[in-house]
Parts: structure tokens; C-alpha cells; sequence
């Protein structure tokens, strides 16, 4: 905004007009406010036919809980997904970003996208904002090399593993992997070990709670089971419900009706010539 | 101090059957100075759609003024309201933007879609949404709102019932809040009508 | 001069949340039974709930340490009262005593929030609430912990006490039967342990689940102090 005289909508890129007045802010003994974190237990693992992603479903701001439902395993490709960990606006906003540039890549050859390409992407982006953007991510997926899994770490590093974990909860349900896992699974087995490690997580760390998320990627097919196991619903309500001892006092009211909305019926009898 | 702190306010999203109540508090402070007790927090969008922006005043206002204009853009070229979610992604686009030096700004956004079901959301300073079912909340009361609306809230509220837990809320809320407060202000939006009303709270 | 650790700080914070409502002839005291630090859990099944004397229970948040060190000097301290008085100390004295001892620490302080619950001399239920320091003051309910934020806007909103300026004094005890004062604290604690994560709530387990029957532990203490004596409650917890 500080040099143009309207604010047209941006071409993209990040904009850092805040940035020296927030620094003034912050050198005057002024705390910046904390961001949105995953707080997380995300876990992969390679089975017998494809790749298996786990997630917990708990977004965490200090020591609560913002939501006890989000979705941390986000759709690259259609044969490619990725758990994000660390803050959420930028797991978000990374895998956004990197999945548009896929498709866009995708109507470009006429072909399916591979994985080693959304993880180039993905570590081009984080390793170019030196680990200042915050997410850490597990990426899964089946091309026409196979299946493979990588985890990326918010400087960019990679690793391609037979398994792996990532977040707050990641030592607890590595504890799970590393007991258990052996090559060759059936698509149920890796699944149960796949819950199993998140369920660690979600119990062990505080940061890790809620449902737990799988998605099974097999060569052609895909299978996002959101919400596969719920195993922390609340089931203490009260069953007579709470009435207000005293109703609230209003100042003021004002009824604004909504205008009809009008229907407009598109065919009928065709204009004669 | 956070600076989220510096102004103070309180902001409640609950959803009901058909209906949908957004609310916050009326207080604009300087800290622990209360300034005005008729702060506008929430604000319209187009009939059906409300945005209600916490933290720092001056960046919740700077951010209204950019989300009314790149609207009327959309408006004018597309001849249609956004619907919630679109300007969902919208606010979430311009918070990330600003990822390295953000808005000190908490929005809570609350629509309802064109075949009347009801939407909200909220983000924090950098744009990560969260799309919630039940409730949303924000603010320097958000602790304490979250606490009471979690006690209170019921599924598919009729507007009335919906208007009367959400007022419990906020002021209930508010009053172990020093910085937000004096009385709230609720929008209750219906398919047929708008209703807002203004509350008496305590004045201190 | 010796080198020191700048970051070296000799307090924790165990988190856990407490809560207490008095009633006419009636006392509730609750806490959950969890203890942890950081993100991880130090233990399922530590009860933060203390019986001081016959008609008086402490329940304590914050560091765990200085909780324990408190409790036993408070239990100390009373056993010197009851051998000199030849009686157990009653609720109120326990209030002072609990006050003094935590001021006597002003400047190296307990880092323990407690509330006070028990009956008084007439047999009517009170609840003492304490900052870290010693400064309290009896109410009508409190809070404290955790997720005291969470819970004190509804209790607020359901037992609203009377203003302590009232000329003539009002009784600040909750108008609710004992029935109802239990299951008010049970729905304070879904409510906050749904999003303190530092708070285990409770809830029916469904035994289907094979992995978390294993769990043992994170229980909603509830100790119930009335005419016939002291009796504890336990609710099966949330465990994430």
C-alpha cells in the first residue's frame, strides 16, 4: 500500500509494509500475539500396496484448544496428500499453494503428478524462507515410480523414509513405528499401526488430542477416512440442560426483514423469432 | 502487555437451526482507560453475511475498509454477494499476505450460505481458518467465552433460545474480562430478517 | 562470582484446575486428577485434593512440589492446634492458618492456587479462595487453576452470589441441593477439559476401544463434605 495510491488486489508474494512498525511495537516491550499451531501427531508409513497418512485433529493456541476437529491431512494431487505440522496459517497456506502449482503443472503435460515433484515444490518454498515459514510436513503418495514417503522440515531438508512422524507427538507415536512396523503390511495391519501411533499421540501428548484421520493411497484409488476413529466424544451433558437465572436486559432492537429473494425461472416458452 | 491487548473486545459466532448470532462487546479501551462505550465491532458485508474483527482497533478498521472495498470489486464484477465461504478465503488471503508482519486482528466471520445454512469462522492474525460447527469465539474474553459457550451451547437453537444463550455468554463472559465489556451488541440472522439488539451489561 | 543459569527457574507449572461450591449444609470440592508439565503427562491418577481437618478439604493447582510441601506443613502445623486444643481446627481457623502460611513465603512464594472448601462452626458450607501469596476471601464458589478461566464465567452465570458491599451482609451460599451442586461442577468440567489441555475431563468410556481401555486414570476427583461426614466421587476421565 505505501506505493501505490489504491489498493488494487496484490499479485502474490508476501507484503511486508507492517513489518517496521511491528518491530517498533515489539523494541517498545509490546508482545506480538501468538499464532495458531497444529500441535500435532502426523504420521506415514509405505505398506504392501501404497501409503498410509495419519493425523490428530487438535489445532492448539498456548494451552487451549481452538479446534478439536480440523483436517491437518491436505490434498496435493489426487494420488498425492500431506500432513502438516507447526503453524497452521502456513501448513495451510504451503500446501495450498504447492497443490494449485501441481494442477497447474498437470494441464500442462496431460500427466499424473509424481511425488518427488510436489516435494521439490514444497522444499523449494521452505528452504527459500529459511525456516521462518513454520511447517513441517509428512508427504505420502503412489505415482508411476511406486509409492513413496517423505518427511520435509520447515528449513527444507528432506528425508524418504519407510515411516515416519512429525510434531509435538512425533517421539510417541515413532515409539509405536519403531516397535511394530515391518515390511510388507496388508492394507488393515498398516492401518491399526497407523491409528495406533496416532492414538499414542493423542494420549500421551497434550498438544495431540481429539479423532484420528487416515487416508490410504493405493496405485489408481485414494481413501481419505476422515474422523476413522472418534475416541474422545464429550458424553457428560447434562440431562435437564441449564436455564439462565436471570434473562439478559435489552437496550435496543431493530428488525431488519430481508428482502424476498426472487426467483428467476430460466426456460419456459422459448422466445417466438 | 500483547497487543492484542491494548483495545480489549469480545466476539461470540454461534450457530443455530437455520439461524446463525454473531455478538461482541461495546468497549473501546486504551489499556486499562475505556475510551468509547458504543465501539461498533461487528460490521455488515451484504444482508446475510457479518464480519466481526478483534484485536488492535486501528488494523481491524484499516482491514474493514480493504475487505468492503476488494467486495465491491467482486460485486461489480461477478453481480452477486460473496458467499461466506469465498470471503472466508478472502480474509484469510489478506491476513497471510502480511504472514511476516501481520494485523494484529482476530476476525470472526458469519454467514449464511444461499440455501440458508448457516456458516462461521474464525482465523487468527495470519489467516489460518477455523471452520467450526457450533461456535466460534474471539478477543481478550476468548478464554472465558470459550468456557461458558461450551457449557451453554445446544444444537439447533431456534433464533430466540440462540439470541438468550449467546447474550448469557458474552456478558457472563465479559464480566471476568477487564478489558472488554459495557453491554453487547447481537446481531441474530434469520433467512427472513435481521434482528440486532443492543444489551445492557455492567459499566465498569 | 559464580556462574548461574539464566533460564533456570525453580518453579513448574503442573496445570490441573479446581473448583469448590458451598451450599446451605453442604460443601463440594472437585479437581481433576491429572498432573502434567509442558506437553506431557506426569501422571493419570494424582489427587490434588487434600482433607486438612475433620470439616475441611484443599484442593490445589499450580506446582505440585511446593503443593506437597504445603500440605505438609499445613497437616503439621494442625496437629500441633489439635494436641495444645485437644479439637480439630475448624474450617474458618484453617482458612487464616492456610492464608498465613502462604504470605509467610511473600517473596519466595508457594507457587500453589488452592481453594478451601469445608463447613463452618454453624454447619453451613464455605469456600475460602487464595492468589499465591495468601490474599483470600470467602465465597459462595471459586475456581482456580487451569481452567479456572473456562469455568468462572458459568458459575457466574448459574449461582451469580450476591455483592459482598450488601447492607446487611447476604449468606453467599448457592440457593442449589447437593444433587445439583455435583452435576454443576461435572458440566464445568466437560466443559473446560474440552479445551484446556492441561484439564483431563470426564466421560463414559466406550469399551469397545481396545486402546484406551489400557489407560488408567484421568478422573474428576469430587469430595462431598455435609452433616453426615466426607465422602469422594470419582468420574472416569478424557484421556487426550
Amino acid at each position: 500500500m505505501s506505493n501505490s495510491a489504491i489498493d488494487v488486489p496484490s499479485r502474490g508474494g508476501f507484503s511486508f509494509d507492517l513489518c517496521r512498525r511491528n518491530d517498533m511495537l515489539a523494541k517498545k516491550g509490546v508482545n506480538l500475539p501468538s499464532f495458531r499451531k497444529t500441535g500435532t501427531t502426523i504420521v506415514g508409513l509405505i505398506f504392501q500396496d501404497g501409503v498410509i497418512l495419519g493425523a490428530d485433529t487438535r489445532a492448539t493456541e498456548g494451552p487451549i484448544v481452538c479446534d478439536k476437529n480440523c483436517e491437518k491431512i491436505h490434498y496435493m494431487a489426487p494420488n498425492i496428500y500431506c500432513c502438516g505440522a507447526g503453524t497452521a496459517a502456513d501448513t495451510e497456506a504451503v500446501t495450498d499453494m504447492v497443490s494449485s502449482q501441481l494442477q497447474l503443472h498437470r494441464y500442462h503435460t496431460g500427466r499424473e503428478s509424481r511425488v518427488v515433484t510436489a516435494l521439490t515444490l514444497l522444499k523449494k518454498h521452505l528452504f527459500n524462507y529459511q525456516g521462518y515459514v513454520q511447517a513441517a510436513l509428512v508427504l505420502g503418495g503412489v505415482d508411476c515410480t511406486g509409492p513413496h514417503l517423505h518427511t520435509i522440515y520447515p528449513h527444507g531438508s528432506t528425508d524418504t523414509l519407510p515411516f515416519a512422524t512429525m510434531g509435538s507427538g512425533s517421539l510417541a507415536a515413532m515409539a509405536m513405528f519403531e516397535s511394530k512396523y515391518k515390511e510388507g503390511l496388508t492394507k488393515d495391519e498398516g492401518i491399526q499401526l497407523v491409528v495406533d501411533a496416532i492414538c499414542s499421540g493423542i494420549f500421551n501428548d497434550l498438544g495431540s488430542g481429539s479423532n484420528v484421520d487416515v487416508c490410504v493411497i493405493t496405485k489408481g484409488h485414494k481413501e481419505y477416512l476422515r474422523n476413522h476413529l472418534l475416541p474422545n466424544p464429550r458424553t457428560f451433558v447434562n440431562a435437564k440442560g441449564y436455564s439462565f437465572p436471570k434473562k439478559t436486559e435489552v437496550l435496543l432492537t431493530k428488525i431488519t426483514p430481508l428482502r424476498e429473494r426472487v426467483e428467476v425461472v430460466e426456460g419456459g416458452d422459448a422466445m417466438e423469432e | 502487555m500483547s497487543i492484542t491487548e491494548y483495545n480489549g473486545s469480545a466476539l461470540v459466532a454461534m450457530v443455530g437451526k437455520n439461524c446463525f448470532a454473531i455478538a461482541s462487546d461495546r468497549r473501546l479501551g486504551v489499556q486499562l482507560q475505556t475510551i468509547a462505550t458504543d465501539f461498533q465491532r461487528i460490521s455488515k458485508i451484504h444482508d446475510r453475511l457479518f464480519i466481526g474483527l478483534s484485536g488492535l482497533a486501528t488494523d481491524s478498521q484499516t482491514l474493514y475498509q480493504r475487505l468492503v472495498f476488494r467486495h465491491k470489486l467482486y460485486q461489480l464484477r461477478e453481480e452477486r454477494d460473496m458467499k461466506p465461504e469465498t470471503f472466508a478465503s478472502l480474509v484469510s488471503a489478506l491476513l497471510y499476505e502480511k504472514r511476516f508482519g501481520p494485523y494484529f486482528c482476530q476476525p470472526v466471520i458469519a454467514g449464511l450460505s444461499d440455501e440458508d445454512k448457516p456458516f462461521i469462522c474464525t482465523m487468527d492474525s495470519i489467516g489460518a481458518k477455523e471452520l467450526a460447527k457450533d461456535f466460534v469465539v474471539a478477543g481478550t474474553a476468548g478464554e472465558s467465552l470459550y468456557g461458558a459457550c461450551e457449557a451453554m451451547f445446544k444444537p439447533d437453537m431456534e433464533p430466540d433460545e440462540l439470541f438468550e444463550t449467546v447474550s448469557q455468554a458474552l456478558l457472563s463472559s465479559v464480566d471476568r474480562d477487564c478489558l472488554s465489556g459495557w453491554g453487547g451488541h447481537v446481531y441474530i440472522v434469520t433467512p427472513t430478517e435481521i434482528k440486532e439488539r443492543i444489551l445492557k451489561g455492567r459499566m465498569d | 562470582m559464580t556462574k548461574q543459569h539464566p533460564a533456570w527457574s525453580p518453579y513448574d507449572n503442573n496445570g490441573g484446575t479446581c473448583v469448590a461450591i458451598a451450599g446451605a449444609d453442604y460443601c463440594v470440592t472437585a479437581a481433576d486428577t491429572r498432573m502434567s508439565t509442558g506437553y506431557s503427562i506426569l501422571s493419570r491418577d494424582y489427587s490434588k485434593i487434600i482433607k486438612l481437618a475433620d470439616k475441611c478439604v484443599m484442593a490445589s493447582s499450580g506446582f505440585q512440589a511446593d503443593v506437597k510441601a504445603l500440605q505438609k506443613l499445613l497437616a503439621a502445623r494442625h496437629l500441633i492446634y489439635q494436641h495444645q486444643h485437644n479439637k480439630q481446627m475448624s474450617c474458618p481457623a484453617m482458612g487464616q492458618l492456610l492464608s498465613n502460611t502462604l504470605y509467610y513465603k511473600r517473596f519466595f512464594p508457594y507457587y500453589s492456587f488452592n481453594v478451601l472448601g469445608g463447613l463452618d462452626n454453624e454447619g453451613k458450607g464455605c469456600v475460602y479462595t487464595y492468589d499465591a501469596v495468601g490474599s483470600y476471601e470467602r465465597v459462595g464458589y471459586s475456581s482456580q487453576g487451569s481452567g479456572s478461566t473456562l469455568i468462572m464465567p458459568f458459575l457466574d452465570n448459574q449461582l451469580k452470589s450476591p455483592s459482598p458491599l450488601l447492607l446487611p451482609a447476604q449468606d453467599a451460599v448457592t440457593p442449589l441441593s447437593e444433587a445439583e451442586a455435583v452435576d454443576l461442577v461435572k458440566t464445568c468440567f466437560a466443559s473446560a477439559t474440552e479445551r484446556d489441555i492441561y484439564t483431563a475431563s470426564f466421560f463414559l468410556f466406550p469399551p469397545s476401544l481396545p486402546l484406551c481401555d489400557g489407560i488408567f486414570g484421568d478422573k474428576l476427583e469430587i469430595v462431598v463434605l455435609n452433616k453426615d461426614g466426607i465422602h469422594r466421587e470419582y468420574m472416569e476421565l478424557r484421556k487426550d
